[in-house]
Order: C-alpha cells, then structure tokens, then sequence
C-alpha cells in the first residue's frame, strides 16, 4: 500500500522548504493536469516504506475562489491522501489557523507542523504547542524549523504515527445557535442522499452548501442532488430568518471567534512591562533628541566605509577594464582581421568602454550593500525609518511616505510604484513626486568618481552630502507643497514594528549585498550596453560632410558633439560648461549610471579611437593575466589596510587629534591612486571652471545637478502609468529648475564665498 | 464581544481612500495578526481589494519580495466598487477577483 501525505498551507510559510527537507533529491516538479499551477512530489523513505509527498499550492482558505484553492480542497477530497500536513507560519497563526481550520472540517487526518518558530521567538512570542494541540481535537503539532531542518525529523516520527493509527474523531465544535442545528439537519439529508459523489463528508457538503460554495453546488446539480441544493437553500434562509445575517458570513464568523478563542489560549504576547535589551539600545538609537544625529552618524560611517574601504579595488578594476580587457579587445579584433576598422573601435571605445567604466563601480556597490546589509539585519534600519518617520511629521509629512522613500534610495522606479500602499492619491503623488529626490543607487557611482577625483580620502563626505542633500530637499519640497497644493491634510502616525536587535548572520547579509549588486550587473550588461553602443554611433558620426567621416571624425564636430555643445552654455554658470559634462547629463536622462559610462567614453578613450593607437603588445595573455592576478592581491592587502583605518581615520577627524594610519606600502607606491577617468575629469572640470579651486566647486554643483535632475527614463515612465503625463512633466520642469538653481547656487555661491580660489 | 467581518468591513464606510492594517486594527481595537485573516475573507468575497507593492518593480535586484524594506510596506486595503468588478461573463471561480 502508498501512503500520500499532502503539504497544505498559506503561501510563504515554509512550505516548499519543508517539503525539500522532507523528500531531499527524490521530487518530480510538472504541473497539476490541465492547469499551469506547478505540482511537485516526492518521496520519504521511512524504513521500509515510501511515502509519497504531495506538495498543495499555497491557499488562505478551501473556498473556490482562485484555481490553487480549488487544486488543494479537490485534491483533498478526491486523492483522499493518508493524511494533510497543515504547514502554518508560527509567528503569524492566526491567519494560518483559518485554513486548519476548514482542512479539520474535511475530516481527513491532520498534522501540524508548526513552522519558522524561530521566528515567532525572536518576536517575543510564545506558542503552547500541546495546548495547540488539545484545542484542534487532539491533532499531532510539530514545531519545525524548515530552513535549518530543526524539526523535521520529528515531523517524520509524527507522519508515521498518523499513518499507523486509525483518524481521529472530527473537531466540530466550532458552530452553534440556529446555524449549529440546520447544519445538523443538513448532515443527515446529506448523508441519506445517494447522489453525492465519492469521496465527500457529508459534514463537509452541508457545511459548504449553507456558505452556499458555488463549486460545490454546480458539482451537486450535475451529478443529479437537486434536491440536496434545494434543502440547503432551504436551510439558509430559515438561518437568515432567524438571525437576520448572511449564513455564510455567520460561518465565517464564527470560524474566526473558534480561532480567536484557541489564540487567547495558545500564544503569549510578550509583555511590555519587560525591558528587553532592545528597549535599552532603543532608548538611546530612537530617542527624541538623539535618534536623528546617531542616523546621520550611522550614514557618514557607512559612506566613509564605502569609499575608502572600496577604493584599492575600485582602482583594481579600473586597471583591469580600461587596460587590461580594452587591449585584449584590441589585440582579439586585431587578430579577427578588424584592426583599425569601425567594428573594432565599436568593441572597444564603445562597449568596453561604456560598460566597463560602469563596471569599475562594482566594488563600490558590494561594500555599500554589505554596510546596509549589516545595518539591516542587525534591526537599526527599522529604527531609521522609525526616526525619520518622526522628522518627517514635524515637517507635516505623513510618516508612511518615508518607506517609499527609502526603497528610493535604490531606485527610483519600485519607489514611484511603492506609493501604491499610501491610503489616498494626494500622499501617493506627493510622495512619488518627492521620492525622485532620494539619492538612488545609479547617481553613486557619479559620487564616488568626481569625490575621489577632486576630493581623496574625504571623498565618504561628499557622497554623505549628496545624499543629506536629497533628504533636505524632498522635506523643503513636500513643505512648501503640503502648506500650498496640499493644505489641511493632517499627517497620520505610522504604526511600525521594531524588530530586536540581533547579530546579523553571514548568510542574509551576503544574500542582500549580492542580490542588489546582481541587479547592477544585469542593467550593465542590457540598458548600459545598448545605450553604450548608441553612444558610439552618435560619437563616430559627423555632424556634417566637412566635420570628416565615419569613425573618423574629432568627437567635438560628431552628432554626440555638436548636440552637447548646443546644450553646454545652459550650464555654464554652473561651472561645467563644457560640452562632455553637458553630454553625460543627456544620455544620464536614460539611466544615470551612463552618466559614468558617457565620461569614460569621452573623456579617457578619445585617443584610443585613432586606428593608429592599435599597438603591438609588448607583453603575453599570461603576463598580463598574471600582473592583474597580483594587482587583486594588492588591492585586497589595500582593503584590509583600510579596514584596519577606519578607527584612526574617523578619530583623526577630531582637530588636534593625531593618530598614526596602518600603511602595508611604502608612501610613494601609494600616492598614484586615482584612475584615468578621474585625472581627465580634474583636468576638464579645472579647464572649464577657470582653476583648481573653482574646478572643486564646479564637481560639487556637477554631483548636485546629478542628484536633482530629471529622473530617468524608466522612472519617468513609472510616474506616467501611476499619476499621469501632466504630473510627470511637472515632475521634469520642476526637478530640472531646482537642479539648476541649487548647481548655479553651489557655484557662484561657492566663488562669491572665496571658495573658488 | 470580538470584532465581526461585518466591523472589518464598515471600517470603509464613508471614504474612497484605501486604509491600512494598522490603523483599521486600531479603529477595532484588535490586533493587526488577528485581522489580517479577516481581511483576506473579505478579499476572497471580491469587496476589498489589498493595494500591494510586492517587488515585482525592482528592477534587476533579485531581493524582490524578501527586501527587508519592501516587507516593511504597510499592508493596505480599499473598497471594491461595482465600477470595477470583472468583466462580464467571468465567473466566482476564474481567479481574476
């Protein structure tokens, strides 16, 4: 004899994790017949015996609302398996009890498994497995732990009992009054009647002919139990006469009070009264007064972190992109016979350099995520929120704009889309307009390059303004436009729960720092690559016949040129007038990573778009594989070194304070550290702003017109589909003129300061 | 007495706007797990509809839905409205409500 044990639970509880914890390598994945719901089974070997596995989809309920419902209670009923696991997420039962609940009614033999209960005790709370188990009937409950198979092997034993032992009566405590003594009635009409088909409890047809399950009644009707429908439509309206409801919101009611009373008997809160060490930290981290400067510290030490920590292998890839893979881009056309052609300035001025300048920031993105990554695992985040919730609400914001806010800071789009969840449309416009001001992780690499180039070590606090910048903005904005368009709407608090406090584990920190990293190589290798290529064809271009010809034409006089030195003027009261700053802010528009990718093409690969720069390598494939092998070396020994800095180096920050830096160099060896892209952006900055000084200042409005500027296309595209053209070109005039003015602002301001030199 | 699915439900009464787990669990005075089960009963029934962000616009990042701050969005709920009911023709068990 097969035994079949069905997996029955909501949607991410752990279900599918249990299974595989359950079956290992033994499974078979296809779809459920005639649906295109995945159906996965498998098999546990116990002894002698194999146990088929049947993993259910995902339900809330054994309604027949949606098809995975209908697949689960059908399966249910007509597969008859030995037994179901309800598999419920044990730190949050009361919406997983409701689906037990109405699998107990199907009157198949039940087990528990009581899952992701680490959960559940990192929240405080404690679940009386026992007491869960004597108040659904006396059924098997298990705690498990699927992801860390705690729990599972007790799972087995428990299946195995269940398969030895005969069901246990039914748990039909759950109705009573009017609905109580029809439902009896019904049971026996039903269970007298021949016409239902096999497989169906009559308690479970009565109950779901008084909900009036339409599934069902279709199913009566055509296997010729008319009159079962007729008696039940009967039994429903001497309900409704009676208690003047809905049978079947009476049902459902009553279901719920079943699960509310087991709740109240079953799971311990904790309680407040407890200072837990969390409250303790909290007191400090979240404190009226406090709680802002320490978020604000927390960024300055994470921006400090990224740059300095990132920079040897940021230099590291830069070498190895720009001359490393560029000459074997060179040298692999060369020898493919397209030396000196177009095609092979295509694969190298083009691509190689315009994903390959972006690609040098992925250093810089993986030690950001990691830094927000550890702040995030460890709870802090929640309190940021928490803490900038309460800012944003002095400045009559609703509290509720800040998570949208946030996931701005990674992009833009999910952002715009985020503000879905806002109860009404005036906040989700708001907060979609103002989230286009929060720094997103594209506009970063711009940082990190012009910081590096003019501002070295210290270039942690340029990035840590850009982004304050963005924040003081959007609150000045949604100030003005909450006292303006949108007065007398009151700010409503922001119920939010905080998380303990907890050390993060390796795992999820690795996982979130390469999941996000993973989505900025994918837009490298699609959006960047296409619109590097374009890029290309607009710089190999000329402008007109006399300008010269293709692929040889000065980049000033080519399409690209002569479009960004139209604009350059625009820009030249903010310093960087010159028409390769003015193009990198154009092509910025379709992703602001190209920003980067635009100056690298420009700015460092001119030369090199000369057939004559092809040049005969003066070293093998293994000597160059084998000296960028121990540039990543050095780049790691440099890492750790500036590690090992943090502590001196923010303490140096006191005046007075003087304490020695770690060094694995000599001094000399380590002041040639900024790379091509960022020599020639000195040099340009400095040549269009009039001097060194003012080049600074020039890199700095550069950075904030970066920041503020017309959000890209994608972004663009997400706040037409949710507000609207008109919205979305107000979105572009305004971020464009506020972009303007702060960068004019930051400039001239700067000059009139004597900043400028 | 505990709030019924009929409390739940005239916790929209009188606003267009959508609401959210938190504050109808405060109007309830309830839980918000407690109510979370309620609320689904009433999305299946097709009278509320949950406004969700759920990942699916982030992009290249394959945090989606596991993104600790997209997890942290408030659950949130608004009214059906007979304007908007499926389209013709489309019965209780296709899915679409």
């Amino acid at each position: 004899m097969t035994f079949t044990i069905a997996l029955a639970g909501n949607p991410n509880v752990g279900k599918s994790t249990l299974f595989n914890a359950l079956t290992g390598s033994r499974q078979h994945v296809g779809n459920w017949p005639g649906k295109t719901v995945e159906k996965k089974e498998g098999y546990l070997r116990t002894g002698d015996e194999d146990i088929l596995i049947v993993d259910l989809p995902g339900t809330y309920s054994l309604t027949a609302y949606s098809i995975e419902e209908i697949i689960a209670r059908d399966f249910i009923i007509h597969e008859q398996p030995t037994a179901v696991v309800a598999v419920v997420d044990a730190s949050n039962l009361e919406r997983n009890l409701y689906l037990v609940a109405q699998i107990i009614e199907l009157e198949v033999p039940v087990i528990v498994a009581l899952n992701m209960t680490d959960i559940a005790t990192n929240r405080g709370l404690t679940i009386d497995a026992d007491e869960l188990s004597e108040r659904l009937g006396g059924i098997p409950v298990v705690e498990t732990v699927g992801n860390r198979h705690i729990g599972v092997d007790a799972l087995t034993r428990a299946i195995k009992q269940t398969l030895a032992q005969p069901p246990l009566p039914a748990l039909r405590a759950t109705y009573e009054g009017p609905l109580r003594t029809e439902l009896d009635r019904l049971e026996a009409v039903v269970a007298e009647s021949d016409a239902i088909p096999s497989g169906y409890n009559p308690y479970w047809v009565a109950s779901k002919l008084l909900e009036n399950d339409e599934g069902l009644t279709t199913k009566l009707q055509e296997s010729g139990a008319s009159e079962l429908v007729q008696a039940a439509a009967e039994a429903r309206a001497r309900i409704e006469e009676a208690t003047g409801e809905d049978p079947e919101l009476i049902i459902a009611n009553q279901r719920y009070q079943f699960i509310h009373q087991i709740l109240d008997t079953v799971v311990v809160r904790p309680q407040s009264a407890v200072v837990t060490m969390s409250d303790k930290i909290d007191r400090i981290a979240t404190h009226r007064i406090w709680g802002v400067p320490i978020f604000l510290l927390m960024m300055w030490l994470v921006f400090q972190f990224t740059a300095n920590v990132s920079a040897p292998f940021l230099d590291w890839v830069d070498v190895f992109m720009n001359e490393t893979v560029y000459g074997w881009g060179l040298e692999l056309t060369a020898a493919l016979g397209l030396g000196g052609t177009w095609l092979q300035a295509l694969v190298t001025d083009g691509i190689i350099a315009g994903v390959g300048g972006v690609l040098v920031f992925v250093p810089v993105l993986l030690f950001l995520y990691f830094a927000l990554a550890l702040l995030e695992d460890s709870g802090y985040m929640a309190r940021a929120a928490f803490v900038m919730d309460r800012v944003m609400r002095v400045m009559g914001l609703h509290g509720k704009s800040f998570l949208p806010m946030i996931v701005g800071f990674g992009c833009t789009v999910p952002a715009v889309y985020a503000t879905r969840t806002l109860e009404n449309e005036r906040d989700r416009k708001l907060t979609g307009f103002l989230a286009t001001f929060m720094s997103c992780g594209a506009r970063l690499p711009v940082y990190v390059v012009f910081g590096a180039a003019f501002f070295g070590v210290a270039s942690g606090n340029l990035i840590f303004a850009m982004y304050l910048l963005g924040i003081g903005v959007a609150l000045l904005t949604g100030l003005v436009l909450k006292n303006t368009v949108y007065r007398g709407t009151p700010p409503t608090p922001f119920v939010m729960e905080l998380p303990p406090y907890r050390v993060p584990r390796p795992r999820d920190v690795w996982r979130q720092m390469w999941e996000r990293t993973e989505g900025f190589l994918v837009k490298a290798g699609t959006v960047i690559l296409a619109v590097s290529v374009v890029m290309w064809l607009l710089l190999a271009t000329p402008s007109s016949a006399q300008a010269g010809t293709f692929n040889d034409v000065p980049a000033e006089q080519s399409v690209f040129g002569v479009l960004s030195g139209a604009v350059a003027p625009v820009f030249e009261p903010a310093g960087f007038g010159s028409w390769e700053a003015s193009g990198s802010l154009l092509t910025g528009i379709l992703a602001k990573e190209v920003v980067v990718g635009t100056m690298n093409q420009l700015f460092v690969d001119q030369s090199a778009a000369s057939p004559d720069a092809v040049e005969e390598p003066d070293t093998s494939f293994g000597e160059e594989l084998g000296a960028s092998l121990l540039g990543f070396g050095e780049a790691a020994l440099l890492t750790v070194q500036e590690v090992m800095n943090i502590v001196p180096r923010t303490i140096n920050l006191i005046p007075v304070v003087d304490i020695g830096e770690i060094s694995f160099f000599p001094a000399e060896a380590e002041e040639e550290n900024t790379t091509n892209l960022q020599t020639a952006l000195r040099a340009s900055f400095e040549d269009s702003a009039g001097s060194v000084a003012a080049g600074a200042l020039a890199a700095v409005a550069f950075n904030v017109f970066v920041l503020l500027y017309v959000p890209c296309m994608a972004a663009l595209a997400a706040m037409r589909q949710e507000f609207g053209w008109g919205w979305m070109w107000a979105q572009v005039g305004y971020t464009f003129a506020i972009a303007w003015l702060a960068a004019v602002l930051v400039f001239q301001g700067g000059l009139l300061l004597g900043f400028g030199g | 007495m505990a709030a019924t699915l009929q409390d739940v439900l005239s916790a929209f009464d009188g606003t267009t706007d959508a609401r959210s787990l938190s504050q109808i669990a405060q109007d309830l005075s309830l839980e918000p797990a407690r109510l979370q089960g309620m609320l689904d009963y009433w999305v299946r029934k097709g009278k509320l509809r949950e406004v969700s962000f759920s990942g699916g616009d982030c992009g290249g990042c394959g945090l989606k839905s596991d993104c600790p701050f997209v997890t942290r969005m408030p659950r949130t709920y608004e009214r059906v409205h007979s304007d908007d009911l499926p389209p013709a023709g489309c019965g209780a068990n296709c899915g679409c409500r």
